[in-house]
């Protein structure tokens, strides 16, 4: 364990996210590729790297093994430095039995002892699906310097779609007075983000006595929270600002990835000072070309893919072979995939090493999201 | 297994003029990612030569910058080194700067464990695997074995390269510069294998023949007096020489063609290069690309043909960008139209609106111009 550290990150990454189909058929969500060249997980690591938070522990249970290699010593993200640990934490058998995760909550429970090891004033709890560029300073500092005991963030949200949230209900303070989980009434448009701030000590108490609670079902959202909200505990308000997504469904994946696609800045992998940037594996591969007969406009490709064809508003990774006379609008073309001679696709989501056949046409005209996936698992 | 180590050799590299003015050829970009050291360190690491010296002459930055720790190419960072070695001597007294007087101020044979030693320059770019080349070595009995190749076109590649005659048991028995007279030619790699005793013997010598030879100065001296018998092996793969600013140009570009660039880059034979955790590249709505390599965090938004953009350069609207090979960082401003220009790093092009060379000529613009 390494030399004190003020603040300890705890990742969830453990759903099985089925709305996602077959792409995390033998993959956990987090793992999922995003943007031509990262898995999702990078985004909440490299924040995490960029704040300067040295101690991460990552939980996992669904399809572990992958995620598992992938965060490795967390290398990738430069958290192999000194001080640093990047922990793996799935679920274990112990003295007691064995137990899978029972909640977000319960994750954090039964890795007391690693936090206990860690020692941390503060522990950030975050999501290991969310797509976003921060820095959690801000967030940290509000809440030592309110006294919190837990700091939540928050994003407006379209008011008509607040009631697939969990709201915060504020007072003129962003003091946190009231909570509805998916309210069909929503009183605020204050999204929760799932992000958290708690002082280690009272998150601790907290974890214990929802442990102990028969009637819980150990998550954040539903127990924690409400319970620190009845005892009157201190909870504060951090709004978020920018660009924030939850791609838990093959729409909202798709959509995320057309938002870097098409440029519009609001995640801005490319601005000019590169502060809090995305760190990820990094592939060999031959260079990214683009063929005689190629086009490609308003779109993302990374290093080691072959445009021949002709690409639209889509997303390349590596390793993608699109062959001359192939068509491809609004595509999210995963690593190694191959489309052939003269197919025409829209609005898909292209699996790993899928392949598309000469000639074939899916999807042409239709505005739902796709998925094909016929890629060796 | 043997007992290899692998030397990385920088002290005989062509220039390329401006590009390798303020850099050795070895950290210079290449095809947009990578730089030239990477083939022969990627050679190494996949022929299992995890101990490896980079003999560098000058601008140990740069080197040292893009070789980082070496974990890139080493395939157990416990077992396995990247060591720069630097004649701080020789910075000074350039013409004694050698490959034979680095070894000697910087690195003690005597405590390292090896029995052979490939020596490769950086500028003879190829996806070759050393392990047939040594165990054709060993199976010789010779001390040092010299890897050439049979060309056609020596009349137009390989100038100034040496070139060989041998006799029937394939030992080398002249060594000539190729001038470019004759088409047909058997043209040294400037690539060795080597038993540790005539390394030795090599640095020993040289003080006595000419503190101013090079080890492969020394290898044709042997040759030429007939000293050591010097044994040969013709590789037949493919090889793209960086000898020069027109070599290097030519040479890159071609490799734009599917078939030439599968001939360097073959399977199983991974060429690593350092990470700079740039973006995938970036198309805008009117990007018109063709025939060209695109590297990562480069922004698109004009047209670009039969051209090579290296990471995070912009070519803004209304751009034109054709024959050009363009370094990390530089700016083609709007409506700024650029033919046959070699363009170095963080070079901004707004204000001048066009610029061309010839295919003969191409016109070199410095590190950090602005236009």
């Amino acid at each position: 364990m390494p030399s004190k550290n003020k603040v300890v990150a705890m990742i969830l990454a453990g759903g099985k996210g089925t709305r996602l189909k077959s792409l995390t058929k033998k993959t956990a969500k987090p793992a999922v590729s995003f943007a031509a060249k990262y898995r999702i997980i990078d985004f909440p690591l490299s924040n995490c790297a960029n704040t300067g938070i040295n101690v991460v522990g990552v939980l996992m249970q669904y399809e572990s093994t992958f995620l598992d290699s992938y965060i490795g010593n967390g290398k990738k993200w430069g958290l192999n430095g000194v001080h640093c640990l990047v922990s793996t934490l799935a679920p274990r058998q112990t003295e007691e039995g064995a137990n899978w995760y029972k909640g977000t909550a319960d994750a954090i429970t039964q890795n007391i002892d690693f936090l206990d090891a860690a020692d941390p004033e503060f522990v950030v709890i975050l999501s290991g699906d969310h797509i976003y560029k921060t820095s959690y300073t801000e967030m940290i500092n509000l809440h030592e310097k309110s006294g919190a005991d837990a700091t939540i963030s928050v994003i407006e949200v379209d008011p008509k779609e607040a009631s697939r949230f969990g709201i915060m209900v504020t007072d003129e303070d962003d003091n946190i007075i009231q909570f509805q989980e998916k309210p069909k009434k929503p009183i605020s448009n204050l999204a929760s983000m799932g992000v958290y701030v708690f002082t280690w000590k009272t998150l601790r108490a907290y974890l214990k006595k929802d442990d102990k609670d028969p009637n819980s079902e150990h998550d954040f959202g539903k127990n924690i929270i409400p319970s620190m909200l009845a005892d009157k505990k201190k909870l504060k308000a951090y709004r978020f600002k920018g660009y924030w997504r939850d791609v838990g469904t093959l729409a909202s994946l798709h959509e995320a990835n057309m938002d870097i696609a098409l440029d519009k800045m609001e995640l801005n992998l490319y601005d000019e000072d590169r502060t809090n940037r995305i760190y990820t594996e990094d592939v060999c591969s031959v260079p990214q070309y683009v063929g005689k007969k190629g086009l490609i406009t308003r779109s993302i490709a990374n290093q080691g893919a072959i445009i021949l064809g002709h690409v639209d508003s889509s997303v390349i990774s590596t390793g993608v072979m699109i062959e001359t006379d192939a068509c491809l609008t609004r595509c999210v073309v995963m690593e190694g995939a191959k489309v052939k001679r003269g197919a025409k696709v829209h609005n898909a989501i292209i699996a790993p090493n899928s392949v598309i056949e000469e000639n074939s046409e899916i999807n042409l005209g239709k505005d739902e999201i796709v998925l094909i996936d016929n890629g060796k698992k | 297994m043997n007992k290899v180590i692998g030397i990385c050799n920088l002290h005989n590299e062509p220039h390329l003029g401006e590009l390798t003015k303020n850099r050795p050829l070895a950290a210079v970009t290449f095809l947009g990612r990578y730089g030239i050291i990477d083939f022969t360190l990627s050679n190494f690491s996949n022929s299992y030569i995890d101990k490896v010296y980079v003999l560098v002459k000058k601008g140990i930055v740069a080197i040292r910058r893009h070789i980082g720790s070496g974990a890139i190419w080493n395939r157990n960072t416990k077992l396995g080194h990247i060591d720069l070695v630097l004649n701080e001597k020789g910075l000074s007294n350039k013409p004694f700067n050698t490959d034979i007087n680095n070894i000697k101020e910087g690195l003690d044979l005597d405590l390292v464990d090896f029995e052979y030693a490939v020596i490769a320059p950086s500028y003879m770019l190829s996806s070759m695997d050393y392990r047939p080349i040594i165990e054709a070595h060993i199976n010789s009995g010779a001390q040092v074995t010299a890897v050439y190749q049979h060309i056609e076109n020596a009349d137009k590649e390989f100038l100034r390269c040496d070139k060989y005659k041998f006799d029937a048991a394939g030992n080398i028995t002249s060594v000539k510069k190729n001038i470019g007279r004759s088409p047909i030619a058997d043209i040294s790699l400037d690539t060795f294998i080597i038993n540790k005793k005539l390394l030795k013997r090599i640095i020993n010598d040289s003080t006595k023949i000419s503190q101013l030879y090079s080890i492969q100065d020394m290898i044709n001296f042997y040759i030429e007096e007939e000293l050591v018998k010097v044994n040969s092996y013709k590789y037949e793969g493919f090889v793209v020489p960086i000898l020069s600013l027109e070599g290097y140009v030519n040479n890159s570009l071609s490799l734009l063609n599917y078939h030439t660039r599968n001939r360097l880059f073959i399977e199983d034979w991974p060429i690593y290069t350092t990470t700079h955790n740039t973006p995938p590249a970036l198309y805008g709505k009117d990007a018109d690309v063709q025939n060209s390599f695109i590297a990562n965090g480069a922004v698109i938004k004009g047209k670009v043909t039969n051209s090579i953009i290296s990471r995070e350069v912009l070519v803004e609207k209304g751009a034109e960008v054709n024959n050009c090979i363009i370094f990390t960082k530089t700016v083609v401003g709007r409506d700024v139209k650029i033919n046959r220009v070699v363009s170095d790093k963080r070079v901004v092009i707004v204000n001048t609106k066009k610029l061309s060379g010839t295919e003969d000529e191409f016109i070199v613009l410095s590190q950090g111009a602005k236009l």
